[in-house]
Formats: structure tokens, sequence, C-alpha cells
């Protein structure tokens, strides 16, 4: 579970490179009070575009990242001991709803099912979030807001949300940046100069055509930013592309070494 | 023109062109295994197989130009149709091992290209300058190739000549300023690092090599509706017997166009199952003495000696008719079968590298019993449980006890796989020459046996074919509810290949199996090759809605239908049938056996 935290006022805006109209979606979907689902591959900047909207809006932001062992009273809270007595400890999302802020749950169908279902009556009109070890019953202020999001891989068919589940949030579908796009992310994220920036993209380009036939899953913005960085530390391109963005991709010999033909492409000496 | 430069060249290769560096050579097998990721990462069409420049499969090792020509040294160009990306088989035009290999990554750039205009000269300076624009890597390579290359290209003697070469050395060098060839110019010398200008016709390259058409060559992309008939041929002689060509052009496409025609709209039993019947005795009368066991089996008819074993009378299913938008009960017979002459059998030695590590991977998905929290009973207590308790009793709130023990249960993972594995007729064309795919498909289908045993999931294989609505053939391979051994690998060794795809059938047969499994996680994982069909009305979209509809209610019941495939078509009808993300395809079959094994291990991750 991530530590929650609280964007300071002055913080600079985490850089988010918009690709279309997600982040005025995200603001009329918090002015209405309507939770948000964000879908999209590894990598393709979801957890950024929360943080940088959260930032925006000037909310606090509490992250938890789904696991299959992650149970209600993780998201709710718990009783613990301390100095003999025992004291309610509330959890990410109990935390967030009281403080008016934005609970992200990043990659939430790892979740198990009985633990999505405390998100029912925060998902509803209600906006009611029950805490049946204490009695309580919060209210959720204007302000909460609940952001969920997942990978619809066909790796992934085997996990998915209840429909019930699914069908109380507003949703938005990520895919990886178009070239003009990925270029300033890799330009202002990984320090790139424009010629390596484009590079990559055009690199990116034709890795991502082998997705879903020879790799499972398409090269992401992520590993295209570490590329960037460590070519713009001074790794060789080559070594860069071959440690960033090729070994992560595949273990079998022959698919590495034709992505690495398809780097020289690029960065060939 | 680039007819003429075309059969120029073909005389000239004749006439060793270049003297090539034999102990430089790079095979096109050695880069064979990267050539399709490469290609399509260049922009290739994905649906283009990769073949050796003489027409055949690189698996084949004919060496058509080295044969005619009589000689050692040869040219061999790159080109590309709609069927494949032809490659040179060997490459030794460079005394550097490291340039010729080069030499085949930049053909596959240069022919991912979209065509360019002009002619044979322009488009390729022009295809040169755009992979050059966009591709800086490429930049260095190709000036190496062209440096490296230019000395090895003779001077012509006359003044046309040397015009043509001098535009030539123009393009190679400054691609994207090319002028067409000068008119009137004799031959020029090949430019191997060039498109071929007038690719020889897949036929005639099988013709000048002396040898018959090969069957299914070229046509690798067919619907499955064609290849339905093409008949089996795992014996070369089969091949140089006539009759079989002769057959399939005569009677069954006839037949089959005549039932186009005539397509009833309603239940087309009685006159398709005659027409089918002629169909079969057309096949019995037409067979020659000797062949008649092998072409009754080749052509639909099951041959008592070759048939598997039946197991009781068979079930009867029902079908789904999407023009009556209803299930018509009691359909179709399916006759659950073990194949013939299975006996016990060891793992081939040949797998046994591959299985070692499968299992050992395998093993690690296992559940290593990993200790279980907040179980009602157990050997451990739950601490953190049992304070949260003690915690909340003394706040006072009345809480029941809840599970307050650690155990450690086996088989965390509760998850079932039912693999259902299309065994017709097709899946016996479409590798072509490099290997019969039924070999692929019991490769995988052990490997995949090896792997789930030894991470301890539930499961069973079954595999399937047709022959019309009275006889879909279930085989049971290995049953959920018995251990994975040399029994059931000795079935699987014996499966060879069947009839048509009545896929409907037979995924409702392996849902009601499926169902029966105690397991949290139930999935149904189908093999297949192409579209459901089957002789009768089984075709086009009536099959294609059956195999939806029972898709569908497997997975109204609770399970998780996935398709693997190895046609390329495959996307145009899969997603109806099983969801934009219930498929997965595999584009080079041969990789079958690892990609189904680890698509299981991610998908169940
Ligand atoms: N549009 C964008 N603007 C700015 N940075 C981006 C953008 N898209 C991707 N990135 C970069 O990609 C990195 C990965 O993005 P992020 O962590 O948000 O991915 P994700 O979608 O949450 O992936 P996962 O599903 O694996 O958690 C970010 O750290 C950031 O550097
Ligand atoms: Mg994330």
């Amino acid at each position: 579970m991530n530590a929650p935290h609280r964007a300071a006022a002055a913080a600079p805006l985490p850089f988010y490179q918009p690709l279309a109209d997600e982040c005025e979606v995200f603001e009329a979907a918090w002015h209405q009070q309507l939770p948000l689902l964000i879908k999209g591959p590894t990598g393709c900047g979801k957890t950024r575009f929360v943080a940088h909207m959260a930032a925006r809006l000037g909310l606090p932001l509490f992250t938890v990242s789904c696991h299959d062992d992650l149970s209600a009273a993780d998201l709710v809270g718990r009783h613990l001991i301390a100095a003999g007595n025992t004291q309610w400890c509330d959890g990410p999302l109990t935390r967030a709803v009281r403080a008016g802020g934005i609970c992200y749950l990043d990659e939430v169908v790892e979740a198990r099912k009985d633990t999505t279902v405390v998100l029912h009556p925060l998902t509803d009109d209600r906006r009611i979030l029950p805490i049946e070890r204490t009695g309580e019953q919060l209210a959720a202020p204007a302000s909460f807001m609940l952001v969920v999001s997942y990978n619809p891989g066909y790796q992934h068919v085997l996990k998915t949300l209840k429909p019930s589940t699914r069908q109380r949030f507003v949703a938005l579908a990520f895919d990886f940046p178009p070239p003009a796009v990925e270029l300033t992310v890799l330009r202002e994220e990984g320090g790139a100069d424009e010629a390596l920036a484009r590079r990559l993209v055009a690199l990116a380009a034709q890795l991502r055509r082998l997705g879903g036939y020879h790799l499972d899953e398409a090269v992401s913005t992520r590993l295209l930013v570490y590329a960037a960085k460590l070519i713009a530390s001074g790794m060789a391109a080559r070594t860069a592309c071959r440690v960033a963005l090729v070994e992560p991709l595949s273990d079998e010999p022959d698919t590495l070494a034709a992505l690495m033909a398809v780097v020289d492409t690029q960065f060939g000496a | 023109m680039e007819d003429l430069v075309g059969s120029w060249w073909d005389r000239l290769v004749r006439r060793a062109a270049y003297p090539g560096y034999p102990q430089a050579a790079v095979l096109l097998d050695d880069v064979a295994p990267q050539a399709l990721l490469f290609f399509r990462a260049m922009g290739g069409d994905p649906g283009l197989a990769i073949r050796s420049a003489v027409g055949t499969a690189h698996g084949a090792r004919r060496r058509w130009l080295a044969r005619v020509a009589g000689i050692d040294t040869h040219v061999e160009l790159a080109w590309r149709d709609g069927q494949a990306l032809y490659l040179p088989e060997r490459i030794d035009l460079y005394p550097d091992a490291a340039l010729n290999r080069g030499l085949y990554f930049w053909l596959m750039a240069l022919a991912a290209q979209p065509p360019a205009q002009g002619d044979w000269l322009q488009s390729n300076s022009e295809g040169t300058a755009r992979c050059l624009a966009t591709m800086p890597g490429l930049a260095t390579l190709y000036q190496r190739l062209v440096a490296a290359l230019l000395p090895l290209r003779n001077w012509p003697a006359n003044g046309t000549g040397q015009a043509a070469e001098q535009a030539i050395r123009h393009a190679l060098l400054q691609p994207g300023t090319a002028t067409a060839l000068p008119a009137g110019s004799p031959p020029p010398q090949p430019v191997p690092l060039w498109l071929h200008p007038s690719p020889p016709s897949a036929a005639a390259a099988n013709q000048d090599d002396g040898q018959q058409p090969e069957q299914g060559h070229g046509d690798s992309r067919d619907s499955k509706a064609r290849r339905r008939y093409r008949a089996r041929r795992d014996n070369p002689d089969d091949r140089k017997n006539g009759m079989l060509l002769q057959f399939r052009a005569e009677s069954i496409f006839t037949w089959d166009d005549y039932v186009r025609v005539n397509r009833h709209q309603d239940e087309d039993e009685p006159d398709d199952g005659a027409a089918a019947e002629d169909m079969d005795r057309l096949t019995v009368s037409r067979d020659g003495k000797t062949r008649a066991s092998r072409l009754k089996f080749d052509l639909d008819l099951p041959a008592a000696a070759y048939d598997d074993t039946p197991l009781g009378d068979g079930l009867l299913l029902p079908e789904w008719d999407y023009r009556r938008e209803r299930l018509v009960a009691d359909h179709c017979r399916l006759q659950p079968m073990l194949p013939r002459d299975a006996s016990p059998a060891p793992l081939p030695d040949k797998l046994q590298a591959a299985a070692r590590r499968l299992r050992r991977q395998f093993q690690a998905l296992s559940p290593e019993r990993s200790r279980k929290s907040g179980e009602a009973s157990g050997p451990d207590l739950d601490l953190d449980r049992i304070i949260r308790f003690l915690a909340e009793q003394r706040s006072g709130v009345a809480v029941a006890e809840p599970p307050l023990y650690q155990a450690w249960p086996p088989a965390g993972r509760s998850m079932a796989c039912l693999l259902l594995a299309d065994l017709s007729l097709s899946t016996e064309s479409w590798l072509g020459e490099a290997g019969q795919v039924i070999h692929v498909i019991r490769d995988s289908l052990l490997l995949f046996a090896e792997a789930l045993a030894a991470c301890g999931d539930a499961f069973g294989l079954y595999g399937f074919s047709s022959l019309r609505r009275s006889e879909v053939r279930y085989l049971l391979l290995k049953d959920f509810g018995e251990p994975y051994d040399d029994a059931a690998r000795g079935r699987i060794l014996a499966i060879r290949p069947g009839y048509y795809t009545r896929m409907g059938a037979a995924i409702r047969q392996s849902t009601t199996i499926l169902l029966q499994q105690p397991a949290q996680r139930r999935l149904l994982l189908i093999v297949s090759d192409g579209k459901p069909n089957d002789l009768d009305h089984y075709e086009g979209r009536y099959g294609v809605e059956d195999t939806r509809q029972a898709v569908l209610e497997a997975r109204r019941a609770g399970l998780i239908p996935f398709c693997v495939t190895v046609d390329r078509e495959a996307g145009d009808y899969l997603p109806h049938l099983f969801g934009k993300r219930g498929y997965s395809v595999v584009h080079d079959a041969h990789r079958l056996p690892q990609v189904l094994t680890s698509l299981y291990a991610s998908l169940t991750a």
C-alpha cells in the first residue's frame, strides 16, 4: 500500500502531457461527483494523469496499489493496540473520504471481488462509506472522488470487474500517446533532445507493430522514458535500448535478436 | 522495361555475376527466426510469410539458381508479392558475414516500404531514400553495404552500358534522386541491395525448378473454406499423381458451386446430404485400386481401418440456427472416441529438454503451499487477526469471532483448464512444406500437458473434428480424472488430422465437462487453425454463429473461453466469436508449443 501524500499547495504540477480531452473529462466527472475508471496498457501514464489532476484540482491523493491479498480492512481501516488501549486507524479510503480528496485504486482487478464491494455505496448516488467496525457512517464530501484503473490486455481475461462494479464508473480508455505527444513526454520526462526523442518515438512505432503477435504487451511510454534517461545520462544508445526496451519485453533469444535488429535501424552503429 | 530487365537477369545469373565468399555466407535459415518479427516491425504486411527466393519456404533446401546454372556462384534477389516476402536462400556477396547478415535485414526493411513510383531503378532508389529517412541507424549499414558493393561491380565495355551503370551507381550513392534507366541500355548487372525488377511468378519459379507446383504453396493464407478441399498428402508420390488435382478441380468444386447456388433457406439437409453422399461415392468410384484405403481416408469417408475407437453410442447435442434464432435440439451427434493405435509411450526425446525447462518454470507457478490467514481452523494462530479481534472487543463494539487461524492449504490456485484442439484436415495443410501442422499440434499438446502437470492445475485434453452433423468426433486424450502418464502421452502421440470443424458441438461438450470440475476459475482453451466449417450447411455464417453461441453459453455458465489460433486471417472472425480480448493469434505456427504454455502462464498468473 502506498503512503498517501498530500499535494503541497506550492509544489509544481506533476508533468502530464494530455493526449485528448481527458483532463476536461476528469474535471467534469469530479464536478458531477462521479467516480472514474481508467483503463489502459501498462506504463501509458494513468498514474501520472491522476497525480497531475489531483494537484491541478488541489486535492490530496491517496493511492492504493491493489493486490490479491488486499482486504476490505486494508482499505477502510482497523483497530490497533496502542499504549494498552485500542485505537481505530483509518485506511486510505476512509482518509480520502474524510479529507475530501481523491482515492486512486491502481490495478483494481487484482483486488479480491469481496473487497471491491465496499466501494459500492461510495460509488452510487448515496456516496457513503459505512465503517462496520466502528459503527460509523461517513458521507463523502463533494470534493471526494474515487478513481480506479486497470489494464485490459488479453492476459488479464481471467480477472475482470464484476459488471455491477464496472457500471458505477465513468470510464476513460488510455493508450500509448501519439508520436507528437510522446515526443514531448520524452523531452520533458526523459531529458532527451529533439533528435533522440524522434528516434525513440520512431523505434516505439516499430516495436508497437509487434504487440499482440510477438510480444505480450507493446513497449510502454515508461520504458521509453527509461531509455531516454539512460542515453541522456551518457549511456551508449544501443546499450540503453537493450536494457530498457528489449530485455524487458521478452526472454526468447530469437525475439531478443530480432528486437535488437529493429533497434539497429534507429541506433545502429 | 521491367520484364526486360528481369529476363536479362534470369539469363545473367547463369553467368556468375558476383564471385561470392562462401566462407562468409549467411543462410536464410539463420535469420529466419528473426525475420518475421523484424519485417513486421518495419511495417511489412503482417499476413506475409517469409520464403526463400526460389519460391519455397525457407525450410526447404532447394538451390534453384545454383542447380540451374550449374555453378556455385549465383545471385538471388528479394521481392514481395501478395503472399510472401521472398529472400535469397543464402547471401555470400561480401567477405564479411556481418555485412551479408546486414544485407538480409536491409532487404527486409526495403521490402516493407510501400511500393514506390517509377521503373525498377527509380522505385528502388525511392524506397531506399524512404528507409534512410525514417531509420537513421540503417543509414550506417546501408553506406557500408554500398561501399563494399561498388568495387565488386564491373564497368561495362560499351557506352550505353556505362551510362546505365553510372545511373545505378548514382542511385546507390544518392538514393531518392534517380532518373529512369537510359533507354536502350544493355542488361545492367543485378543490384543485390534492391528488390527484383520483375519477380518470377511462383509458378515460373517452380517450373524452373523442374518440379511439380507445390500444392498449397502460395496460398497459405487461404481461408479454410478452400483449404478443406485439399487432400492430405504426406507422401510426395501423391503429388505426382494427377488424379488428386483433377479430382479437386472437377468434382468437389462443382459440387460446392452447385450447393452454393442452390443454398436453401431452411434446413438444407436432404439435398446437401445427398450431394455429399454423391461425393463420397465419387470419391470411391474414382479411386484407384491400390490406394483405395488411403484415398478414402483423404477424402472424407472414414475407412474403417483408419478410424478411431468410438466410446459408447454418442451424445445428441443442440446446434444454433441463426436464421431462426434458436437452438435446434439434438441436432448433432457427438461421438467420444479414443485415438486408434494408441499405446502408452514416453515423451519423445526431442521434447525432453523443452519439457524439463517448462516443468521447472511451471513448478514455480504451483501454489507452493503459501500460508493463508483467516482460516476457521489450522495449525497456527493468526496473531494479526487475534490482536485485531481483541482490540475490537475492547473497543466495545460487538463483533462475532472471526476465523483466527493460519493454514497451509494446498491447491491455492484452484484452476481447471480444458484444452480443446481442432484436429480437422486443414491442420494438415497450412504449414505447407515446412512440416505438417499436426506434428506441431502434437508437440504443443505434449508440452502443454507437461507444464500443467508440473504446476498442479487440473486439466483435460480433448481433440475434435467432424463429418457432418451426424458425426462430431470428440477425441479423449487426457481426461480430468486421470493422471497425465504414458497412456495419455500415447494417445496424444496417436492423433491424426481428421475431417471438418464443427466447433459448436465440441465447445458445448467441453463446457459440460469443464463445468463438472470444482475449481474456482475454469479456462476453456481452444486451439484452432481456422473458421468453423463442415460439409453440410455448417459453413460461413451458420458455422460462425453456432460457434459464437456455444462460446456465449460457456461464458454464461461461468467459464472463461479463450482461443489460440494460427489462422492469420483470424482477425476477421475471431473477435466476433471470442470477443476482442478473447483470442490470440500465433503468427509463426512453429512457435505454438512455446506460445501456448507461456500464454497459459500469463493468463493464469
Ligand atoms: N502523457 C504523459 N505525460 C507525462 N508523462 C507521461 C505521459 N505518459 C506517460 N508518461 C511517463 O510514463 C511513465 C509511466 O506512466 P504511469 O506510471 O502513469 O503509467 P501507468 O499507466 O500508471 O502504468 P501501470 O499500469 O503499469 O501502473 C510516467 O512516469 C511518465 O514518465
Ligand atoms: Mg500505474
